[in-house]
């Protein structure tokens, strides 16, 4: 491994790798629009100029291979002024729109500009006129004439989603990046164009003039769109009411995840943050009339505390089903589990038809619920629990006295008439989600709860890693978080539980369910841990 | 704590009698009053008017000159095509101490322009005048300088500021006919906003 | 019958001409002091678009005062409550009745003071009238049910009673100088002059008396610098529960004393309605010239000129009223007490003794 010198610090790094790699892991920042760890190095942009001792000119850092006793300087006046070169080059056609421009407070021009700006301008010529407002695709809007021809989203339609839209057309000024001919910029992974994209000219056409980006607060989280759980940071706004209609949400950004989904993210999970803002369930209802957390926590604990009773008039015991959801987080699927099925004795479930969404050998998965993989694990979808269906079913036989209904629509399994019939057959039956649908239309009991992002807990994805989510901001309005209301009701029905939070639950939760065992939260961490295989089990155990 | 005694000056026998001082007191007085007399009487006849005898300025006929940076009430400076200069990139908004200003920002049909004010409210009965507004604008859009500072309301209501009141200062409230050709939110008819055209997303 | 009718014109005269003066008298007192401060003062009352340099702006003021709501505070006495202004007006305005205006004159061969009352002892009546006025200022205190408004009842009653024994004791050596009560009279005996060209007014032979008794009359009438009782936006005075017309009594209760204060100031010390020179049969002058003038200019002289006297104080008044500060409340008692009583006292003995050994 080659010994170089990097500002006077030494690191060893390996052979092929270039010296803004060995800077990154010294931890020196060096300027970069063309290069990006995620695609191949272009080094055309030449702003990662470095010094390099015993070389004449300067050389650029994203492709100068490490070799031993080399000595860098990345910071010296020389360097400095080299960039500062670079940077006047590249923004002598820049049309110095950053008042309209979505990208500015995150632009690089800008950043790097604080830096290495000539602050006294010499280009006297005109600039060149190039497109604006360009819809290249369902969601980006190219502006040309803010492109400074890094090529990052050329090459990421190369050799990241493959699809090959983009080009470079023309030589010196008027070189554009444009699509070819016939072409739309509409691949599953579109929107990671403009993440790459180091200024303006790429920008979102759903985020388009919504706001401004230094309006935005950002939350760490799981993106739940599908099984692949993809690392996001979450764009939000609370304060501002007014810029995006009261939508909270403005935008959703992949987090470098190396382990899940890299540096990207598709554009199903990007744009389909919209239910979380629109078409909540805000208030309790009760048979569709208003009513107040505390009459439906007493009102369900009645009911519940008479599961397993003989009913007088039927001679038969009163039977519970729930239908739980792969969309909850394992500590709520685990409450669900302690209190329905061990406790009550309930059919309990959280295998849900799904129609197969679209998949790929990327980033999209089939299964369209986060948490299909921890529901098993706590053995709500396994060979012995029922179905969605089968539940359904034994209700509308009247083999079930009571139903609970977790976020699932049940109108994509049986008709309006029998959700009627079954509505008022049974002696309870209550429906906790984020969002109206007929299900809770037809419910006795309509609980608003949180979405993923209010609330906190973990998902397993489809390669059995746990990952936290976070809680990005409060509940909207009156929604409660399920593992609060399933620790309100447990409370009532005397269960003994001493949990607070949905840390302790999950403390328990790695107690009880093995290959859980020895994870809590600080270990999960940002980037989430692999579950304990078989073999890591035993490793355990013998420790 | 070092304290510190200061001790009045004792008066002398001269003062104590009071009386000289009560005449030097009156001579001061007494000048005042001739000579603003002679020259409030000169100015009726019309003579010395270069001289005033009063620093008053009879406020609604008078108006007292503002100094050039006086900051007044905001406008909204407007194109030769009679649509507003601002291009909504909200600096003010977000350099505003008060939180007074509310944007809410479009699609421009010229690609040139890309971006302009669907909504623009100026909440004067939370701005505090500072003029960071104008300070940090790009484009030269906003401005105080329409010497409108006779801004009272009825309403906390009436003290907001629309896209209208601030193109057109001549404007008062209430507002009747909404005259602006471009497409914004339209708040004419007190708080509800009537969307004119409204083409918000692309 | 026809005397009473005299009597009751001269009455009606002098009543209409006090209260105008008093008006005009709020009109000078914003002017002078706008002019004074660099200002214009108030200017905008107009009738017909005639502003005529707010000289409206009394007629607006009783307008204003006559048509603002008469709140009297819960719990207050009522009736004592309404009682007090009417006190203080009235005290003040019956007082003007022993003051001369002019000579006397003959009407259809009757003899006419220009008095309208005529009484030997009329100093004694005025300072007995100002002394119940004391009554208006501590009722309206008492009767408000408002301890601020009792303590500056207090105060002014305090101030009132101190400085009258000051004020009486000055006028004191004028009463004995000229030998009589009677204010008409007393007039009339600074008709003459001294070395035969200063005309012997109570000024030329009583100044220190003159300086007390316009020091401690200023006090009486509780202004500037004496309005401790008053003190409207700092201290709170007596009238503070006072709202509409009976505040505006207030007020002019205040203003007739300063005129009533200048009236007797002219009267005592600068011989009232005395011309210089000016005898019943014409002017004499010291360097030998006369100049014969009638008996109806003569009397009418006499009124212009204790007029203009009146004036003249009213207008000094108002120049020390804007030049001065206000005492504090023990540099008001230390002055009253310490200050002009040994003064007057020192004075009357003086006089005393110049006036025994002058008649030896």
């Amino acid at each position: 491994m080659p010994t170089l010198t990097i500002d006077g610090r030494q690191i060893d790094s390996p052979d092929g790798s270039t010296v803004i790699q060995a800077a990154e892991t010294l931890g020196i920042f060096i300027p970069r629009y063309c290069y990006h760890p995620g695609l191949s190095i272009a080094g055309n942009c030449r702003i990662c100029l470095i010094e390099v001792e015993k070389n004449p000119k300067l050389q650029i850092a994203c492709n100068t291979p490490v070799a031993d006793g080399m000595v860098v300087h990345t910071s010296s006046v020389k360097a400095d002024e080299g960039r500062r070169a670079v940077l006047e080059f590249l923004l002598a056609n820049h049309p110095l729109d950053c008042p309209v421009c979505d990208q500015s407070g995150e632009c690089d021009l800008q950043n790097f500009y604080m830096n290495f700006g000539l602050y006294d301008p010499r280009f006297r010529e005109q600039k060149i006129k190039k497109k604006k407002a360009v819809a290249v695709g369902p969601h980006v809007m190219l502006d040309q004439e803010r492109c400074i021809l890094c090529s990052r989203c050329v090459r990421f339609t190369d050799e990241i989603s493959k699809t090959g839209e983009f080009g470079i057309f023309n030589r010196g000024d008027r070189a554009e990046v444009g699509l070819y001919p016939g072409q739309q910029l509409d691949n599953p992974y579109s929107g990671n164009v403009v993440d790459i994209c180091p200024v303006g000219a790429l920008t979102d056409r759903d985020f388009r003039f919504k706001a401004r980006v230094w309006y935005l607060s950002s939350a760490p989280t799981v993106c739940n769109g599908c099984a692949q759980g993809c690392n996001v940071d979450v764009h939000y706004v609370l304060d501002r009411p007014h810029l995006n209609d009261g939508a909270r949400i403005l935008r959703v950004k992949p987090r470098y995840n190396a382990d899940v989904n890299q540096w990207w993210m598709c554009d199903e999970g990007r744009y389909g943050f919209g239910w979380i803002d629109k078409g909540r369930l805000t208030k309790v209802r009760r048979q569709g009339a208003g009513a107040t957390w505390e009459q439906a926590v007493a009102g369900i604990t009645e009911e519940l505390t008479k599961v397993g009773e003989r009913d007088p008039e039927r001679g038969t015991c009163l039977r519970l089903g729930v239908i739980a959801s792969p969309q909850l987080t394992n500590e709520e699927l685990f409450l669900i589990r302690e209190i329905f099925q061990r406790a009550l004795g309930a059919r309990v479930t959280a295998s849900v038809p799904m129609p197969a969404g679209n998949s790929d050998n990327f980033l999209i998965r089939a299964d369209k619920n986060p948490n299909t993989h921890g529901a098993a694990l706590i053995g709500l979808t396994d060979a012995t629990a029922p179905d969605a269906a089968a539940i359904v079913a034994e209700t509308l036989e009247g083999q079930l006295d009571a139903l609970w209904v977790f976020g699932y629509d049940l109108t994509k399994l049986v008709a309006d008439e029998d959700l009627q019939r079954l509505s008022r057959s049974l002696r309870l039956f209550v429906f906790s989600g984020t969002n109206d649908n007929p299900t809770a239309g037809c419910s006795h009991w309509a609980l608003p709860t949180a979405a993923y992002l209010e609330k906190e807990g973990t998902f397993v994805n489809a390669h059995g890693r746990v990952q936290r989510i976070g809680r990005a901001f409060p509940p909207l309005s009156d929604s409660r978080e399920d593992w609060r209301v399933l620790l309100e009701i447990a409370g009532r029905l005397n269960l003994g539980f001493a949990w607070r939070s949905p840390e302790e639950i999950f403390q328990a939760l790695a107690r009880s369910v093995t290959p859980f065992a020895g994870l809590t939260y600080e270990r999960i961490g940002l980037h989430g841990a692999s579950l304990m295989t078989d073999a890591s089990v035993a490793e355990v155990a013998v420790t | 704590m070092a304290v510190k005694v200061l001790r009045r000056r004792d008066l002398t026998v001269w003062e104590k009698l009071y009386i000289p001082q009560i005449a030097s007191g009156l001579k001061v007085t007494t000048a005042h009053l001739l000579r603003n007399l002679l020259l409030h009487s000169a100015h009726r006849l019309g003579l010395l008017q270069n001289r005033r005898a009063a620093v008053t300025f009879q406020y609604p006929e008078e108006l007292r000159p503002l100094a050039p940076r006086f900051r007044s009430r905001h406008r909204l400076t407007v194109r030769d095509d009679g649509t507003p200069r601002c291009v909504g990139c909200m600096l003010c908004e977000t350099v505003c101490p008060a939180h007074c200003i509310t944007i809410v920002a479009g699609e421009h049909p010229d690609p040139n322009v890309e971006k302009y004010p669907v909504r623009f409210d100026i909440d004067l009965g939370v701005c505090v005048y500072c003029g960071y507004c104008v300070e940090v604008c790009p484009e030269d859009a906003i401005r105080m300088d329409t010497g409108i500072l006779d801004v009272a309301a009825y309403s906390r209501d009436a003290m907001k500021l629309d896209i209208h009141e601030l193109m057109n200062p001549s404007l008062r409230k209430p507002l009747t006919a909404c005259m602006l050709e471009f497409p914004h939110e339209c708040r004419l008819a007190g708080g509800e906003v009537s969307t004119r055209d409204h083409q918000r997303r692309n | 019958m026809i005397d009473l009718a005299v009597k009751v014109v001269l009455a009606l005269f002098v009543f209409f001409g006090v209260l105008n003066l008093a008006a005009l008298h709020t009109w000078l007192e914003r002017k002078q002091s706008a002019v004074i401060q660099d200002r214009v003062g108030a200017n905008r009352a107009s009738i017909l678009g005639w502003r005529l340099m707010g000289l409206f702006h009394p007629l607006a003021d009783s307008i204003k005062m006559f048509t603002k709501e008469d709140i009297v505070p819960a719990g207050a006495d009522r009736i004592l409550h309404t009682l007090a202004p009417v006190f203080s007006v009235f005290f003040a305005l019956v007082t003007f009745a022993a003051i001369p205006f002019g000579d006397r004159f003959l009407l259809g061969g009757r003899v006419i003071e220009l008095q309208v009352a005529k009484i030997n002892v009329a100093l004694l009546y005025i300072f007995a009238m100002l002394s119940l006025e004391v009554y208006g200022v501590i009722l309206a205190g008492f009767a408000s049910r408002n301890n601020y408004a009792l303590l500056g009842g207090l105060r002014a009653t305090a101030q009132m009673i101190s400085y009258e024994i000051a004020l009486g004791i000055a006028v004191v050596g004028v009463i004995m100088i000229y030998g009589t009560m009677d204010l008409q009279e007393l007039v009339r005996g600074q008709g003459q002059n001294l070395a035969g060209w200063i005309p012997l007014w109570g000024i030329v032979v009583q100044p220190v008396a003159f300086v007390v008794f316009l020091t401690a009359a200023l006090a009486e009438t509780k202004r500037i610098p004496f309005d401790l009782p008053e003190g409207e936006s700092e201290i709170i005075g007596y009238f503070v529960e006072y709202s509409g017309m009976k505040f505006g009594m207030f007020f002019l209760a205040d203003f007739l004393e300063t005129i009533l204060v200048a009236c007797l100031a002219t009267t005592l010390f600068f011989g009232g309605w005395q011309v210089p020179y000016l005898t019943s049969s014409g002017f004499q002058f010291p360097w030998g010239a006369t100049l014969p003038v009638s008996q109806p200019a003569y009397v009418l002289l006499g009124v212009v000129s204790f007029s203009i006297k009146v004036v003249i104080f009213c207008v000094l008044f108002m120049q020390l009223r804007w030049t001065l500060p206000r005492f504090r409340y023990d540099q008001l008692m230390r002055l009253g007490w310490l200050g002009l009583f040994p003064i007057a006292v020192v004075n009357v003995l003086v006089t005393a003794s110049a006036l025994a050994f002058l008649k030896r």
